[in-house]
């Protein structure tokens, strides 16, 4: 039992994750039907930026105003990578048959990656503690403070985003914008800056959750994006993509599950029962969970 | 352009029979390294450029192929030629099982599901299940080539094994192209509903498209454990799928922009090999610029002999 609850809370917490980075692909395919394949490797480079905006900016000072700092400058960067990124490699593409923009997504996740090893070298860095590194034991089940952090950061930016995309009207233009970019147009939305904000709001998610990867994990790679950004893009698929609430419960659902498969079988097999089960609900559903049923128009 | 065609490929396949002659050994490392490529990135083309799937997960099959030489050969002392049947073999039925239940999901549905297996494969390669596959590490130390009983160990053998079943390859996609599962493919990639609407049974042939995709990407992983011999399983990974799907889309899905790919994405490097580190930096920018600059790839694929009168509006391939 204790193993039981002290996965779950280990799972709730991975899950969370997931979900703040599945959120930025599920956003991009909602409206671009495009899987951003660089976003993971956004993610990787968020957390090499916060760890430099806090050895070079903040001089490793760890008080909550500088921690605050750290995770609002690297989130800004990210959203001015992710714009730049939509400009430069995807809006040029939007007419381009699908599988161009595919590849071009895969060329900026192998240039931001590379550009990653290029300027922070190969080797892992270590992350720096910028939580104070307590934890409680509440009956056999251990949970720090950093857990506690991250899920509740998360799950409070998560409800933001869902009232910000359901309640008001930028995000009605959002959703208009995802079920016919030119019928949106003709209501006098404009797509292009729409689709600017999703990068920015896309983004913006995934660096913070490339700096919970740090602050949870403490080794980050450059290349740690592929990993991390296929779970995500999984959770997101499996949620249903392109569907918002869809990504929070994929990312939770795969969160769970991987630290059931770690506590109870074994963490050299994680990655091949995430996609058994990923492979198990698209053939039972095959628009993900959450997906909706789209008959196909001719 | 067409009497360019119709004089480059004979000048190509001359060029290639004397290749081995001109280069010294390294270089002829690398040639046999671009006719293996070549041969999975063809196989690729066949599911994802003329079928439309996307299938990032070629790499599986060439795996497949390749661990199945391996454990013959090392396990059971078969020599390598004798198994080339069953690394076809095993392959097509590994692409018809796998594909069976997933075809009829939707582009990027599919694209995850073959991402997915492609991992579940390494990583059962690397737990060694079943005790066979040798771990992370893979299997080392394998026979080299012999026909007859006469040992064929220099790299030269090697070079022509490769080189025959690139031309078999070749030779499969041509004859594809002209027959009626090659039409029905041509068909299902331009317009599913409208193929399955003119009796084409569309799911026949992409389980088709995946089995001899599989085939041939197993012949070709025979190769590739004949000319290291020895495989491991970070030669198969997932990255490597996404390697030759890259190839066959900026290529543009046709056998010289796929080859031209291949060159590019593996020739290349061992030339400016003092740039290594920027390697895939570069190569990150090439394709997004390729996509840019010409959105159907670098040699856009035609189909067939379709007279020009008959193109209405000139948009080919999708």
């Amino acid at each position: 039992m204790d193993i039981f609850l002290q996965q779950l809370a280990n799972g709730l917490t991975i899950g969370s994750m997931f979900a703040l980075v599945a959120l930025g692909y599920t956003m991009v395919y909602g409206v671009m039907r495009l899987i951003n394949f660089a976003h993971g490797d956004m993610v990787a480079a968020s957390a090499f930026v916060g760890l430099t905006i806090y050895t070079q900016v903040m001089g490793q000072a760890t008080s909550l105003g500088a921690v605050i700092a750290i995770f609002l400058l690297s989130a800004g960067s990210m959203a001015v990578v992710g714009v730049i990124l939509e400009r430069v490699a995807y809006r040029p593409l939007r007419e381009a048959p699908r599988l161009s923009a595919v590849v071009s997504a895969l060329g900026a996740s192998l240039v931001i990656q590379n550009g990653i090893m290029l300027i922070w070298g190969p080797r892992m860095k270590i992350f720096p503690e910028l939580v104070p590194p307590l934890s409680w034991d509440l009956g056999g089940v251990v949970i720090s403070l950093i857990q506690v952090i991250i899920l509740a950061l998360s799950l409070v930016l998560m409800l933001a985003l869902y009232f910000f995309v359901e309640k008001t009207r930028m995000g009605a233009a959002i959703r208009a914008s995802s079920i016919d970019q030119d019928a949106a147009r003709l209501m006098g939305i404009n797509v292009n800056s729409i689709i600017a904000l999703i990068f920015v709001i896309g983004s913006s998610l995934g660096a913070v959750g490339g700096l919970f990867i740090g602050l949870y994990y403490r080794g980050i790679t450059f290349n740690m994006g592929w990993q991390y950004g296929l779970y995500a893009f999984v959770a997101a698929i499996m949620g249903g993509i392109g569907n918002i609430p869809g990504a929070m419960l994929g990312g939770m659902v795969l969160g769970l599950f991987n630290a059931f498969i770690a506590g109870y079988v074994s963490s050299t097999w994680a990655d091949a029962f995430t996609f058994i089960l990923l492979i198990v609900i698209l053939i039972v559903r095959p628009t993900g969970i959450l997906g909706e049923r789209v008959a196909e128009k001719v | 352009m067409k009497a360019f065609r119709k004089f480059s490929y004979p000048v190509f396949f001359a060029v290639m029979a004397v290749l081995p002659h001109l280069l010294n050994e390294r270089w002829q490392a690398v040639a046999i390294t671009f006719l293996i490529f070549s041969v999975v990135a063809l196989s690729q083309d066949i599911v994802l450029g003329k079928s439309g799937m996307f299938n990032m997960g070629q790499a599986l099959f060439f795996g497949m192929g390749a661990y199945t030489t391996a454990i013959l050969n090392h396990e059971f002392g078969w020599p390598i030629l004798a198994t080339i049947p069953l690394a076809i073999l095993i392959p097509i039925l590994g692409g018809l099982l796998l594909a069976g239940p997933i075809v009829h999901l939707r582009g990027d549905y599919l694209l995850v599901t073959t991402i997915g297996f492609n991992i579940v494969f390494v990583q059962v390669l690397q737990n060694n299940l079943g005790g066979v596959t040798g771990g992370p590490n893979g299997i080392f130390g394998l026979d080299s080539l012999s026909l007859f009983g006469t040992q064929l160990t220099s790299q030269v053998s090697v070079y022509y094994f490769a080189f025959a079943v690139l031309l078999l390859t070749l030779w499969i996609m041509r004859n594809l192209e002209k027959s009626k599962p090659g039409r029905a493919l041509h068909y299902l990639r331009e317009d599913q509903l409208a193929a399955e609407s003119i009796g084409i049974n569309t799911r026949l042939y992409k389980i088709f498209a995946f089995g001899l995709g599989a085939g041939i990407a197993g012949l070709a992983g025979t190769v590739y454990a004949t000319q290291y011999s020895a495989v491991s399983p970070e030669a198969f990974d997932f990255i490597q799928s996404v390697l030759f799907f890259s190839i066959v889309i900026v290529g543009g899905s046709s056998v010289p922009g796929v080859l031209l790919g291949v060159f590019v994405m593996f020739v290349l490097p061992e030339i400016f090999r003092e740039f290594a580190t920027w390697r895939f930096f570069i190569f990150g920018f090439a394709m997004i610029l390729a996509m840019i600059l010409r959105p159907r790839g670098i040699v856009p694929a035609t189909f067939g002999k379709i007279p020009k009168f008959l193109i209405k509006g000139g948009s080919h391939g999708a």
